[in-house]
């Protein structure tokens, strides 16, 4: 009888054992979103450009960052950063300093003068963007690259709006400013200065001669504050404050200078006018832990020798001879369900006077909305918009701060972003695309912590406080290129493949197969263990259930 | 100490085996130390620290891992060589089926010893009677020098039947208790030891691959060879025994039959026990009792026809168990129980449990047990005795 082969032993390989049908689940890879991504007004890609800076390819983060946003040195120095604060790092030690990073790769541009590429086609289509700000420049950038003609119109003698007239030197050089906005006009955008559009009538006429027009005009009218007499001369509004202070002029208020507010507005008002030699308080409604500025702004500010007087709200003012008087009283401030909403009460024997010399409210700012009267309707406070940003009136799109509450620079440039993408869609329907939908985020718990050591963040270093105090330098100093590197190795990379090999090499059944920028799943041998999920260091790989 | 004389050493047990593994020439031997087996350990790593074995020898972080060494090595066609005792080998229970499984060649020695819990260290033979199903031979041993002559036989019935073979002795009766041992010379060692060839071996050159996921009729398949390969154990055995005995004059059996020729009653027993056995079956032979001692060497596979031949006739067996299956009894006596169901002429069979947990069986025990209980009625169930 002849002996049969051993059953043991093979001579052909394990190949012939399709072991993916032992499977009840497949991985695949998924590239969700980063939480940082989900949070970024300007859906920023951070993931990749962080990549990016990690690998020392500085020209491709700058790339990837300015495919949606043209201001990454300005963003990178007054960016609220609510990518930080959702960063899955927290979870294990610290943010990743995003917007220190975003600084230096804008900071690499400016200073290597990296410039935009030309648009590949010139297109007709005439559009028309009013008001000069980070929403109406961010559209016109995002207009012009796509090849359309672009019309700004400015109302001031210059380009930059809040980012010009608004923020502070301290914290926003005006060269920068300058280099940036240079970069976009050189894209080929015409611009008008002085070109205030006046009314309704006025922007009408514009429609009539644009394929369509975008109004960002922003909120210049500021809220008043009841019962304070605007006319009196120990007032001066915000507004009129930074724009004065920005421009370089004097403003006689006397030594002691009272802030009311809370808000960034009410920190660049106090701390420009500490850089100024004077002694400032700031009077708030808010509790100091509920101050809607941001936090570094306010420990800086009292870094800066500025006085909180929290949880207490002006009742009137009584003029001297030297100086004013402000009655006050303590309240007991409640904040409601939204953004900027809230409920008070006086505290019972909670009044007390404060002496100054003058008042410089700062509450915030309205849009100026009447003035389209005729042409486009409120809805709230702002513009009434719909989904894609444009108005009641066909052809006209809004944005920035005339049209929504959210009232941050990279809000408003997100929203510069979105407006044209709508607009281009509009004049154009082969341009239509739909934005697109960001999907639930990778969370903390799909990360493998173990490839990412605990690892203290690269923090940005501080002017000292005397020095400060004595000019409008920057106060926030740059990371170095060294520091910058290892600040981005700290990312996660969440959710974005890094192509570091693990999948492939940790599948047991060696079914992890590279292709061309990737890898694929070979479904004939995957037995869904989902080690490669597990071992995968930036949560990139999920498992799919299969019926 | 590292001279070769063809010439009586005084030997333990336990340093008998390490000469066994010493004359073999094992490829590998991955080794764990364990009371009482360290012995054999120790004098083993003094051979190859002064160069008189060139074994590959490697000490992994426990015997799990051990038996895994010697699997892998084995199936790279390695000799292998292992040694171990209860709390070791019962950690290795895993990995005893998967060397049956994967036909491999390794010997090893175990110590018997009481499992935990509790603590002991003492001579009981459950730790290797517990792995009886894994399809390991297992051969227990009298002496020293049997227990050195057993290991040499075991390379050669395990090499050539791809069957994994486990050598047992007592602790201390055996392991540590010094008697002269004729170690033989390494020539003859060599002439009757042929080196380690198997038909298949896992080699980067042949590109064959062992072990791979199969289907039931497949895993089937590997369990009928390998009853196969059991069912000539016994006689490779015996003609291994008896051409060792050719060469050294001591001759080994299966079963080893004492004075039983005309018996009246037959002591059945294992290990170091045979000893005493045997010095009471010549006290009541001298005091008129027709008495006699089979010793049962080869337990697995159990060698069922030489056993109902050698018991067929004799009117009384008395059975020594020197270990205690919890619900069962003595183990052997439930064995020779299921071989002799349905033989005619069977004898009746008591099975005592005898030395649980090392206690001292003396001749005088056996003398007193055999003349009780060769008249007594037969109960189903493993009496206690002391």
């Amino acid at each position: 009888m002849e002996k049969m082969p051993s059953p043991l032993w093979t001579n052909s390989t394990s190949l012939e054992r399709m072991t993916g049908t032992w499977r009840n689940a497949l991985p695949y890879y998924k590239n969700l979103p980063s939480p940082c991504h989900g949070a970024c007004p300007v859906d920023g890609e951070i993931a990749q450009w962080l990549l990016q800076v990690n690998k020392e390819d500085h020209f491709g983060a700058w790339i990837t960052l300015v495919d949606n946003n043209p201001f990454p040195s300005i963003a990178g120095r007054i960016c609220h950063h609510p990518c930080e604060t959702s960063c899955n790092r927290t979870n294990l030690d610290e943010t990743v300093g995003i917007c220190s990073l975003e600084r230096f790769v804008g900071d690499k541009a400016l200073a290597d003068g990296w410039a935009f590429a030309k648009p590949q086609e010139e297109r007709p289509e005439k559009i028309a963007i009013i008001g000069g700000g980070p929403a109406g420049l961010s559209a016109a950038y995002q207009l012009r690259r796509r090849g359309f003609q672009v019309d700004l119109f400015e109302a001031r003698p210059a380009l930059g709006g809040l980012l010009r007239y608004g923020i502070p030197a301290y914290r926003l050089d005006k060269s920068i400013l300058d280099q940036e906005i240079a970069r976009i006009i050189d894209l080929g955008i015409t611009t008008h200065l002085n070109a205030e559009v006046l009314d309704a009538k006025a922007l009408k006429k514009l429609r009539e001669n644009y394929d369509a027009v975008y109004l960002a005009t922003g909120a210049s009218k500021p809220k008043a504050l009841p019962g304070l007499d605007y006319c009196a001369d120990y007032v001066l509004d915000s507004a009129e404050f930074l724009a004065a202070t920005n421009a370089g002029e004097k403003c006689e208020l006397g030594e002691h200078l009272v802030v009311i507010g809370g808000g960034s507005a009410a920190m660049d008002v106090a701390r420009t006018a500490r850089r100024l030699g004077h002694r400032v308080s700031v009077l708030s409604l808010e509790p100091d832990e509920l101050l809607p500025a941001q936090r570094a702004e306010v420990d800086e500010a009292k870094e800066e020798g500025i006085g909180f007087i929290c949880s207490s709200m002006l009742k009137s003012v009584v003029a001297g001879d030297d100086g004013i008087t402000l009655r006050c009283t303590k309240i007991d401030f409640k904040p409601g369900e939204t953004r900027g909403a809230f409920s008070m009460s006086e505290v019972d024997g909670g009044t007390f006077d404060l002496t100054a010399h003058a008042i410089i409210p700062a509450i915030g700012q309205d849009a100026d909305i009447d003035r389209w009267t005729g042409m486009l309707n409120a809805q709230g406070p702002v513009v009434a918009t719909d989904a894609k940003w444009q108005t009641e009136t066909d052809g006209i799109f809004a944005g920035g701060d005339l049209a929504s509450m959210d009232r941050f620079v990279t809000q408003a440039i997100g929203m510069g972003k979105h407006a044209a993408v709508a607009i281009a869609g509009y004049v154009c329907p082969d341009q239509v695309v739909s934005q697109p939908d960001k999907g639930a985020e990778v969370p903390y718990k799909a990360i493998n912590t173990a490839y990412h050591p605990k690892e203290q963040r690269n923090a940005q270093a501080h002017l000292m406080v005397d020095v400060r105090l004595q000019s409008f330098k920057e106060v926030q100093l740059p990371l170095p290129e060294a520091e910058a590197i290892k600040e981005a190795g700290r990312c996660f990379t969440c959710g974005t493949c890094t192509l570091c090999d693990n999948c492939f090499l940790y599948c047991p059944d060696v079914a992890i197969k590279k292709v061309d920028g990737g890898y694929t799943v070979d479904a004939d041998y995957c037995k869904g263990c989902g080690l490669c999920v597990a071992e995968c260091p930036t949560g990139s790989i999920a498992m799919q259930e299969e019926s | 100490m590292n001279k070769m004389p063809n010439s009586l050493q005084l030997l333990s047990g336990n340093h008998a085996v390490s000469w066994a593994a010493r004359l073999c020439k094992p490829d590998v031997a991955p080794l764990y130390p364990i009371t009482p087996q360290t012995p054999i350990l120790e004098k083993i790593t003094e051979f190859h620290a002064a160069g008189a074995m060139k074994t590959e020898l490697l000490t992994p972080e426990s015997e799990h891992s051990a038996m895994s060494a010697c699997i892998s090595a084995s199936l790279t066609g390695a000799r292998v060589f292992t040694a171990t005792s209860s709390q070791g080998l019962l950690l290795m229970h895993e990995l005893l089926h998967y060397a049956v499984g994967a036909r491999t060649a390794i010997v090893m020695f175990n110590v018997n010893r009481t499992p935990a819990s509790p603590w002991g260290f003492w001579p009981d033979q459950l730790d290797s009677l517990a792995q009886r199903d894994t399809g390991w031979i297992q051969l227990y041993s009298e002496t020293p020098q049997e227990s050195l002559d057993t290991v040499i036989q075991s390379f050669v019935l395990s090499e050539k039947l791809n069957l994994p073979c486990m050598i047992n002795h007592d602790a201390f009766y055996v392991s540590h208790s010094v008697e002269p041992v004729d170690v033989p010379d390494q020539g003859l060692v060599d002439g009757f030891l042929p080196p380690f060839a198997p038909e298949h071996m896992l080699d980067t050159n042949v590109g064959s691959s062992f072990g791979a996921p199969i289907d039931q009729a497949t895993w089937n398949r590997s369990r009928k060879e390998m009853a196969a390969a059991n069912d000539l154990v016994c006689d490779e055995i015996t003609k291994i025994g008896r051409e060792w005995g050719a060469l050294t004059g001591r001759s080994y059996e299966p079963l080893e039959k004492y004075r039983c020729d005309d018996a009246e009653v037959v002591v059945v027993t294992m290990g170091s026990m045979c000893g005493t056995a045997r010095e009471a079956i010549d006290d009541l032979r001298n005091q008129g009792i027709q008495a006699g001692l089979l010793k049962v060497r080869l337990f697995r596979p159990l060698p069922k026809q030489a056993l109902q031949d050698a018991l067929r006739g004799i009117p009384c067996a008395i059975v020594l168990d020197r270990n205690y299956s919890p619900g069962t009894g003595g183990i052997l006596h439930q064995e020779l129980k299921s071989v002799m169901y349905g033989q005619e002429n069977a004898p009746k069979i008591h099975g005592l449990l005898a030395g649980v947990g090392g206690l001292n069986v003396s001749a005088e025990n056996i003398r007193d047990w055999v003349k009780k209980y060769q008249k007594a009625k037969v109960e189903p169930e493993s009496q206690w005795v002391e």
